[in-house]
């Protein structure tokens, strides 16, 4: 299972990177999402699968019971996952604004930075 | 202990808090002004504790390493957060007379603060998950801050930074769980000692170019630094001297980090990389800024140049180069913050920083000249400032281990500097202004000349004084360097206490 | 030159500072004068950075105290020259800052024993030389002549400090003293033959040797008194000086032979024909002092007591008689408005003192007795044809330098003062007396030196020696009768070319203009380099920083692939074959598939609902994975925020355009196999990190604490609060931080922004 979900996590991020290096600056945000999901699957499937029980301890014990999901991991995505939302929602603000402001989504059309030409 | 170590990223952040909510004040700027002093006190102390005790360490809520998160500070760390903290001093308080009051409503201090608290943050944590999140905070406040002002250049800028940077943090997240993966630890120094234990050695150099390369975008590496010249020149110059200052330098610092600390079992291939990367970036890099005309480009690709420097004295990875590329760290930093808060001032008196619509500066602002001269002619290398120094100590390194070329490219590029430095100091400052203005410091209010000039000055002689008296910089170089190669030291402060006190 | 300021202000207090201190440094070395000409050396050492070897360390010996007491005496009447010279210049301040600074800093040169310490005072000087050459800052061509002196200077001065830091390695010491005994050591090294050309390359700029010798001529943008301080009696010697420092460690071989003659004499003969073709005296003063140059530097290359010997008289009687002539046609200038040599005649009558001081100097620069001139020219001619292998050359060589030289002296000392009165800008008048004070001393000298030749034998020339070659006893005596022989022959017939020569001025002059006109000449050849490095600079930026977003992000995952796939490759590091036959879990095949195909609709699709639709999806199935494998907390958190995003998205898409203009198709190979290429190697690092075995001793000690330690039943919760908490704290102030910089963001309307540019451009 851990081979088949690092394929999938491959392929994940070929679409991603594909979406990325599109010129239309809405396609990186789509191609963004799916990498930080793909990056958080790695992380996951690094700390190894364990079908199953979530890492609780029950009522009265001092410990969980054996084979419970490796937790560590978990807590990392769990925090990338939010840390990317943040990122993600500030990405999707600025090209909403460079919408607005440069008039166009395609990143060769945005010149204002770095404007081409003799001119520069 | 503990609170001496958390204290650089606490502070930064409650003088956020305490800016943010003061932002329709005029009390949110000496808020900024007063929280950077009160760190550099206590980065101070924190680095006479260092100089004192050697490395320390502090477990946050006391669950022993590696377990729980570990603050560390060794002699790099420390001396960056001193450096951090004068920049953010320095900045503050230009800051206090170039910011508009819309951009300090709009958050400008509160964003500034959590930059440094996110610098901060990165300096100190010994937990690699955790430079990650420092990387993000920092990140973050700097997205904001870039754009703040909402130019057409910024919002342009800011799409290229951010792109570049967000595919950088993936890169390394992603490298983090691979490495958890493969050692199943994230303490840096639980890591050294685990990474030794592996039994497919060659994953591990993957993993460690793939940690290079994410560092390397940060650190604006050849060939990963375009989101550099793209956006330096583009937000308000306190920002771009703080960008310029700390944000590729903790690029460094990572790599420095990571590739003295925890990937150094193959040091031929991969400081070879580095070697060869930091050559092609010195050169790209000024050849880059010599094909600039506008003040703030220029400055923006001498930093790649530059960056190209220090990682060549990690890459030689031999004491003296590291003490060089440490020494190099403290004088870039302090240098090249300081150009560009220059640039700001010429900027305003002369209304541009594109050098065919400047001049005169030398005539009729001849204090702004002089302030200039230092800096500039440190980062061209020319004794006796800093920039000498720097040089000399990577060279000298560079022909020690007859790395011929390495040193050729290193005194090649140096002469390119000095070109590109005179560029400006020609057509900005020696050329009569083409529009016959002449731009003076008195049309600046008595105000902003010392709130501007003052942080100027200040790293100015702090350019000169490390100049003229460098062996106490060398000497805490050398040591700092013995620390990132011998990371026993490093180890033991980490791993061998058990509740948050010292070793 | 000295136009456009109100000359009758003077410049008062900065106007005479400057003179009185180094008048005071004169004095201060005046006194180690006896000691030194007794044979005594002195040396004192203050640490600097003493961990990098680098020292403070001066030595006072004949060669340095040589040095020492023309740059402070010359420097005093340069300083005292120049107050009346710029009187009321309203940069003056700056001026004498820059030009006290580079006193210090020759200084400091000369006296350093340490190679590093040299080295320092050495950039100073060519930073001094750099604002004083640009100090006329409004002139393009004072600019174009600053920076051509830096660069070249500065060129020679990097690889001089790398051959520096060589020789310092080799001889186990930076200390020149410390390194005279290590010669043999050092000379049979391995490395000598590049810290000889290193070093020479620094030396070879700095003194302007062929074919680095056209900046010279232009760094005469400066004041007349810059010129002839810095860039004739001074600085430009400091790379002969250098030479003759390091005479004792480097010299001897074959290689520093012959380089140092070829280089020399060339540099000696074509600069003094160039010398006779110019018509602004100051430019023919310019390359005569190339002349000079080249003629030390030839001197320097053998090791005889002839040549040393020579090779110290010249330089004080080049020193004396050039500083001397460049004040006078300063004086010459400021006189009259021109120091064009075909305006200019019959002064003699305006300027009398001038004139006076003029042939006093130039006579010594013609080598005529009675003068020190004359004695410099007999012992060059001395060692030449005492000089073995090369004698023929370099006696044919300096035979032809000092006839070009007698004629250069007649051109510039004495034409402008005698015969026709010429048509001048200014009616002639004399100079104040400040201004001829100093030359006309320097003259005197050499004529005191030529009479009473003992004198500067005693306590300049054998203490040279001395220093130079070890041994007073080497040196030879200086006689101004030494009987007929074949130096005074030579003497004669440089005189009867010389005179020849300057009878026939027009003409040759005409020739020598026509034949320089048809050379190519080396100031163009600069231009060509820079504009070379700078189109070189402007094509690899292009190509590199192309300002396209989307060759950025190639760039970057091409780095990538080839980083990390190529090291994959190369290290052999992942075994893929063993992986497969853990494919027997078929139960979670469903949301793999989703995975992949979702993501592959949202990379392939042209319609963005769609798009967002299948991001959606795939979101949903990669929470299903985790609840699947004992995430329900990380499930739910993914569920979430992927809600969060699809309705943030389609939000934003209500006002964005399409993802494509119609009919335009976005297909890009290119990127598709980079994107693959990209999906294979993370894939396959994965695939590398789950073959080996995992340690849990983190995990087991989280579920050991968590509940007695940490009190709580959700490991993963106690992680997040308690282990890491700091990572949650970080977490925080990142969406927080988000939040705070969208919405400035949004807040930054069109209209308040345009309010925040207007202030920007007002304040």
């Amino acid at each position: 299972m851990e081979f088949l979900l690092a394929i999938t996590i491959g392929v994940m991020v070929a679409a991603a990177v594909y979406l990325m290096l599109a010129r239309n600056v809405l396609r990186f945000i789509f191609g963004l999402i799916l990498i930080s999901n793909a990056a958080n699957l790695a992380i996951f499937t690094a700390g190894r699968l364990t079908p199953g029980a979530p890492p609780l301890i029950k009522e009265g014990a001092y410990a969980p019971a054996e084979g419970v999901a490796n937790a560590l991991p978990q807590a990392l995505v769990l925090t990338a996952i939010v840390i990317g939302f943040g990122l993600f929602a500030f990405a999707l603000v600025l090209v909403y604004r460079a919408y607005t402001t440069l008039g166009t989504l395609y990143s060769d059309e945005m010149d204002a930075a770095e404007p081409k030409g003799p001119a520069q | 202990m503990s609170w001496l170590l958390a204290l650089p990223i606490l502070i930064p952040f409650l003088t956020a808090i305490c800016a943010f909510f003061l932002r329709r004040t005029g009390w949110c700027r000496w808020a900024s002004v007063i929280g950077s002093g009160v760190l550099l006190a206590v980065s101070l102390l924190l680095f006479a504790t260092v100089l004192r005790e050697g490395v320390v360490a502090a477990q946050m809520g006391g669950w022993p390493a590696p377990f729980g998160i570990t603050l560390v500070a060794d002699g790099l760390s420390a001396v960056m957060v001193v450096i951090t903290a004068i920049t953010a001093l320095a900045v503050a308080v230009y800051a206090s007379a170039e910011i508009s009051e819309r951009q300090v409503f709009l958050g400008y201090h509160a964003l500034f603060q959590v930059l440094i608290a996110g610098v901060c943050g990165a300096f100190l944590t010994g937990d690699l998950f955790n430079l990650y999140v420092w990387f993000e905070v920092m990140l973050i406040a700097s997205f904001g801050l870039l754009v703040l002002g909402g130019k057409k250049s910024q919002i342009d800028a800011g799409i290229r930074y951010v792109m570049m940077n967000l595919v950088s943090t993936v890169f390394f997240l992603t490298g983090v769980g691979f490495l958890y993966g493969m050692t199943g630890t994230l303490n840096m120094a639980d890591l050294s000692l685990a990474v030794q234990q592996l039994e497919n050695q060659s994953l591990l150099t993957v993993v460690a170019v793939m940690f290079m390369v994410a560092f390397g975008v940060k650190a604006a590496l050849f060939p990963l630094f375009f989101w550099l010249p793209a956006a330096y020149h583009t937000p308000s110059f306190s920002v771009s001297a703080v960008f310029a200052g700390l944000l590729t330098k903790v690029g460094v610092y990572a790599l420095m980090r990571a590739f003295t600390l925890i990937f150094v079992e193959d040091v031929a291939y991969t400081h070879q990389i580095l070697l060869w990367v930091a050559c092609l970036t010195m050169l790209t890099g000024v050849l880059g800024a010599a094909a600039q005309s506008d003040f703030r480009k220029i400055l923006s690709f001498h930093i790649v140049s530059q960056i190209g420097y220090m990682i060549l004295g990690l890459a030689l990875y031999t004491p003296l180069a590291l003490a060089g590329s440490v020494f190099y760290l403290v004088h870039h930093i302090i240098v090249k913050g300081n150009l560009f808060l220059i640039s700001g001032v010429a900027r305003r008196i002369t209304g541009s920083t594109e050098l065919s619509k400047m001049g005169g500066l030398y005539k009729s602002a001849p204090v702004l000249a002089f302030l200039f001269l230092i800096p500039a002619f440190s980062l061209a290398g020319f004794p006796p400032l800093s920039g000498f120094w720097a040089k000399f100590i990577l060279i000298k390194a560079a022909l020690e281990i007859e790395m011929w070329w390495a040193a050729g490219v290193a005194l090649f590029v140096g002469l390119l500097t000095i070109y590109s430095m005179t560029k400006i100091w020609a057509q900005a400052f020696w050329e009569p202004h083409p529009e016959e203005i002449e731009p003076s410091l008195k049309s600046l209010s008595n105000f902003a000349q010392v709130a501007l000039l003052l942080p100027i000055a200040g790293l100015a002689l702090l350019t000169v004084v490390i100049g003229l008296n460098p062996e106490p910089f060398m000497d805490f170089a050398t040591s700092a360097a013995g620390q990132l190669l011998d990371p026993s030291d490093y180890v033991q402060a980490v791993l061998g206490v058990t509740q948050g006190g010292t070793r | 030159m000295a136009a456009g300021h109100d000359e009758a202000k003077g410049n008062g207090f900065v106007g005479w500072l400057p003179v009185l201190l180094s008048a005071g440094i004169f004095a201060f070395f005046l006194q180690f004068l006896p000691q030194i000409a007794a044979g005594d050396t002195l040396r004192v050492e203050w640490a600097w950075a003493p961990s990098l070897g680098v020292a403070l360390s001066f030595l006072v010996d004949g060669l340095s105290l040589t040095f020492a007491l023309l740059i402070s005496g010359i420097g005093t009447f340069v300083l005292l020259y120049s107050n009346s010279y710029l009187a009321g210049h309203p940069q003056y301040g700056r001026f004498a800052l820059y030009l006290f600074s580079f006193m210090l800093s020759m200084l400091g040169l000369v006296l350093s024993d340490n190679l590093i310490g040299l080295f320092v005072f050495w950039e100073l000087t060519t930073l001094t030389s750099y604002l004083l050459i640009g100090f006329d800052n409004e002139s393009p061509k004072a600019r174009r002549s600053a920076l051509q002196a830096l660069l070249l200077t500065g060129a020679g001065g990097l690889a001089m400090l790398a051959g520096l830091i060589l020789l310092g390695a080799v001889g186990g010491s930076f200390e020149i003293s410390q390194l005279v005994p290590q010669a043999e050591a050092i000379k049979g090294s391995g490395l000598y033959v590049p810290i000889l050309i290193l070093i020479l390359a620094g030396t070879f700029t700095k003194s302007a040797q062929v074919p680095f010798h056209f900046w010279l001529p232009n760094a005469m943008a400066a004041p007349t008194p810059v010129s002839a301080f810095l860039h004739s009696a001074t600085m430009v010697k400091a790379g002969v000086y250098l030479m003759a420092r390091l005479h004792p460690v480097l010299s001897g071989t074959e290689l520093w032979f012959w380089t140092l003659t070829i280089f020399g004499a060339v540099t000696a003969v074509f600069t003094s024909v160039l010398s006779l073709r110019q018509d602004d005296l100051k430019q023919a003063l310019a390359y005569s002092t190339l002349m000079a140059l080249g003629t030390l530097t030839m001197l320097l290359a053998p090791s005889s007591g002839y040549a040393i010997t020579a090779f110290a008289t010249f330089l004080v009687v080049h020193s004396l008689y050039k500083a001397a002539l460049f004040l006078v046609v300063g004086c010459v200038d400021h006189g009259t408005g021109t120091r064009d040599a075909d305006l200019l005649g019959g002064l003699a009558r305006f300027m009398p003192f001038t004139a006076f001081t003029a042939a006093l100097a130039g006579l010594s620069m013609a080598g005529l007795p009675p003068f020190i001139g004359y004695i410099g020219k007999e012992l060059i001619y001395a060692n030449t044809i005492t000089a073995g292998d090369a004698a023929t050359f370099v006696t044919v060589m300096a035979l032809a330098a000092n006839a070009l030289m007698f004629a250069v002296a007649g051109v510039v000392a004495l034409r402008p003062f005698w015969g026709k009165r010429g048509d001048t800008p200014l009616e002639p008048h004399e100079a104040p007396w400040p201004m001829l004070a100093g030359p006309m001393v320097l003259a005197l000298l050499g004529l005191a030196f030529g009479l009473m030749p003992l004198l500067a034998e005693v306590n300049f020339t054998t203490p040279t020696v001395a220093a130079i070659l070890g041994d007073a006893e080497k040196a030879k005596h200086l006689h101004l009768w030494a009987g007929v022989n074949t130096e005074l022959m030579l003497s004669l017939a440089t005189f009867a070319i010389g005179g020849l020569l300057l009878a026939l001025y027009r003409p040759v002059r005409r020739f020598l203009e026509a034949a320089d006109a048809a050379t190519p000449s080396f100031d163009n050849g600069w231009d060509n380099i820079l504009d070379a490095l700078y189109r070189a600079a402007k094509w690899q930026t292009g190509i590199l920083q192309s300002g396209n977003l989307q060759r950025y992000l190639f760039t970057i995952f091409a780095t990538f692939v080839v980083a990390v796939g190529g090291t994959l490759l190369l290290k052999d590091a992942v075994n893929l074959g063993v992986a497969l036959d853990d494919m027997n879990s078929p139960r979670h095949w469903p949301e793999l598939v989703l995975i992949v195909a979702a993501a592959l609709v949202t990379a392939s699709s042209r319609s963005r609902m769609l798009a967002v639709a299948a991001l959606g999806v795939q979101g949903i199935a990669v929470a299903l994975i985790f609840i699947s494998f004992g995430a329900p907390d990380v499930a739910i958190t993914q569920l979430l925020v992927e809600t969060l995003v699809v309705v943030l998205v389609a939000v934003a898409m209500l006002s964005l355009p399409f993802l494509d203009e119609r009919g335009k198709n976005d297909r890009r190979p290119k990127d598709m196999v980079l994107a693959v290429l990209c999906g294979v190697v993370v894939s396959a690092v994965l695939i590398g990190v789950l073959q080996g075995p995992l340690d849990l001793r983190l995990t087991d000690f989280f579920e050991t604490t968590a509940a007695p330690e940490a009190f709580g039943r959700n490991i993963v919760n106690v992680i997040l609060v308690d282990f890491r908490a700091i990572d949650t704290f970080g977490e925080i102030a990142v969406i927080v931080v988000a939040a705070l910089s969208a919405y400035a963001l949004l807040r930054t309307t069109d209209s308040s922004r345009d309010r925040d540019e207007e202030e920007e451009e007002l304040s």
